[in-house]
This record gives structure tokens, sequence and C-alpha cells, in this order.
């Protein structure tokens, strides 16, 4: 495992809700239920992240990082404005876990989530390049940008994966 | 959304008689004093959560509030690892501290909850004159941030802010840290305002 703390601390971290397109490295920490879905542009080095919350709008508009739906469109919106077409955008999604045992399944909104992000992606002809949700596990999630792009999950359990 | 100073403070006071009767079971359980913050009432923004609580691997047992309050919000007990497993040897007698957390973990720090949240719940409503009651208790054993997003997902919605009450409780003796929250969705939130001006006004 090389050493990568430098780069974390440069990563701009997105709370709950938000998203942004940039060239810099971005994160997310401590994904739970959240789906962390980062759309790449290889070509021009651009990326984009939102830390989706749950899986349908029904018509809020304030915050389009926070629902699947609103948040794919805002994001591509976005890097199409970067120069980006949608035919050189790639996906990865992380995220979507169950956190809770001995619970009914409304606070288990993981797998819906996951569900709803990789059925809009379907839709919107955009390729998953790299998936890991459900489990029962929290992560962080690094991204960075350049070239082929570089993605860290860190997970509960003190594992960690470089791709 | 802005809290006024009387909203704060009557929320505060409120988190208060809870938190402390949440203590005392606490202290009672473990025969020993138990420090307690006054509690700090926030409204915040779901994007700044991760300000707010931190990424460390606890024991976050939730419980729904149910009652006369239909589906309020959730409260929830959060301590780390090193708390349960401290908490699990006093309870069987066991002295291993230096371990992974296992079954008997889980069914204490949820049996803890149970007792803290209980007293908390049964304070909290009979200031305002209503019932409260706790749903069966979920378990996570994660990063804390990582639980909670769950919990952010049903009570802000609709919504981009949310209310914290915060309480920690700490002792040295034995080494014992934790803390309550108290997550309020929107309805309940107004009900509480309510209330609380209510039980205020013969005062003024």
């Amino acid at each position: 495992m090389e050493n990568n703390f430098f780069g974390e601390e440069t990563a701009i971290i997105l709370g709950l809700g938000e998203l942004r397109v940039g060239k810099c490295p971005l994160g997310t920490i401590g994904l739970g239920s959240c789906i962390a879905l980062i759309l790449h542009d290889q070509r021009r080095s651009l990326a984009g992240l939102a830390h989706i919350m749950l899986p349908e709008s029904r018509g809020i508009v304030n915050r389009p990082g926070k629902f699947a739906d609103t948040a794919i469109c805002a994001l591509l919106d976005e890097m199409v404005v970067f120069g980006s077409t949608k035919s050189s955008i790639t996906a990865l999604v992380v995220g979507g876990a169950s956190m809770f045992e001995f619970s009914a399944n409304s606070l288990n909104i993981g797998e819906r989530n996951a569900a709803a992000v990789k059925d809009l992606l379907q839709k919107q002809g955009i390729s998953i390049e790299h998936e890991e949700t459900g489990g029962k596990v929290g992560r962080s999630v690094y991204y960075w940008p350049e070239g082929k792009g570089r993605l860290i999950v860190k997970r509960a359990d003190g594992t960690c994966t470089t791709y | 959304m802005e809290l006024d100073p009387f909203q704060k403070d009557a929320l505060a006071e409120f988190g208060n008689i809870g938190a402390a009767h949440a203590a005392t079971s606490l202290s009672e359980m473990l025969m020993s004093p138990i420090e307690m913050t006054v509690p700090e009432v926030r409204a915040i923004d779901i994007a700044d959560l991760h300000k707010h609580i931190s990424n460390e691997i606890s024991a976050i047992v939730v419980f729904q509030i149910q009652g006369e309050v239909a589906d309020g919000g959730y409260v929830v007990v959060s301590m780390p690892k090193e708390t349960v497993i401290y908490l699990t040897n006093k309870m069987l007698g066991t002295t291993d501290i230096d371990r992974e957390i296992n079954e008997m973990d889980q069914s204490a720090a949820i049996e803890i909850g149970n007792i803290m949240i209980s007293a908390f719940l049964d304070a909290t409503a009979e200031l305002l004159g209503i019932v409260m009651l706790p749903s069966p208790p979920a378990l996570a054993i994660d990063m804390a941030h990582a639980a909670f997003e769950s919990i952010i997902a049903q009570v802000a919605s609709d919504v981009n802010d949310v209310l914290i009450f915060n309480t920690e409780l700490t002792s040295e003796v034995p080494p014992v840290y934790g803390g309550i929250y108290m997550l309020p969705n929107t309805a309940l939130t107004q009900q509480l305002f309510c209330m609380l001006e209510q039980l205020v006004e013969p005062l003024s």
C-alpha cells in the first residue's frame, strides 16, 4: 500500500447531499447507507462526485446532490459545461450499506439507493467501471480524477483498497 | 432553521432533564458516579454532519420515538468500542479488554441503550405531559458518521437541516464515555416548541 495520506489532506470532502465537479481530489468520509457516485472523464482528467442520501427527489430541487435522480442530472450538466460528452464518461458507485441489525427496513435504505443509482446510470447509457455497494460496513472514499483516475476505499473494518 | 434564544434554552433544558435521568440510570447500573455535560442543541445543515459526528468506530444504538408523537424521530446512544467492551466485562465479570466486539457486547450495548433511553424518554415525556416510548432498538457497530447517515435520511428527506441534541456522559473510574443524541423530525420539532412554550406561559 502506497502512502496516500498526502492526497487525502488536499481532497475536498463532500457532506451529505453535496456534489462537486472538478479536477481536484474529491472524497466523502463515513459513508453508510448513502452512495458516493463518481462520474469520470478520463480524457479531461475531470470528475464529479455526489454524496447521495435518498433514491428519489419527488420534486424537491433545492439540493440536487441529495437524491439519486437529481444528482446524476446535475453532475452530467456540470461536466458537459467543462467540455465532457456523455460517451466519454464512466461511473464508479460506492456505498449503500445496510448499517443496522435488528432493524425494520426503514433504516436500511442503502439497497434502494444503490438500485436507484444503477438504474438511472443504465438509462443514461453510462457504464459502471467499478462498483462496491451493499454489505454492512461503513466506507470512506477518495478519488483522484487525473488520467485513468484512482479510487481508494477505506472500510470500517480497517481494510483499504486502491483501484 | 434558526433557533431563537428562548427555543434554544427551552430545548436545552428539555434535553438536560432527559439526559440527567439517563445518566442516573447508567450510574446506578455501574454503581459509580457518572459526569454529564450540559446538553447542546444545534440546528445543523445535513451537509455539515461530518463536522459534528466523528468517524470513530462506535456502537450506535438507535430507537425510534413512538407513543403520542407519531414517528417522532430518533434517539441514539453512541459509545466507543472500548466503552462497550468495558461495560460487557463489568456485567459478566470478565476481564479481557484487548479483543474484538462479540455477540455479548452487542447484547450489552443494546441493553445499556435500552435502560438509558427509557429513562430519557420517560423523563422528557413526563415534563411535557405526553407519552413517548422507544421502539425496539437497532444496532450498528461501525463508523459513527456512517450510522448517523441512515437516521438523517429518515428525518431529513424533505428538509436540509436537522435539530441535534447532544449530551456526553463520562466517568474516569470506570473509564466510560458515551453520547446521547436526539434527532426529532420536523413534526415533532414543531410539537416540542409548542409544548415548551405552553409550559412556561403561566410564568410570563
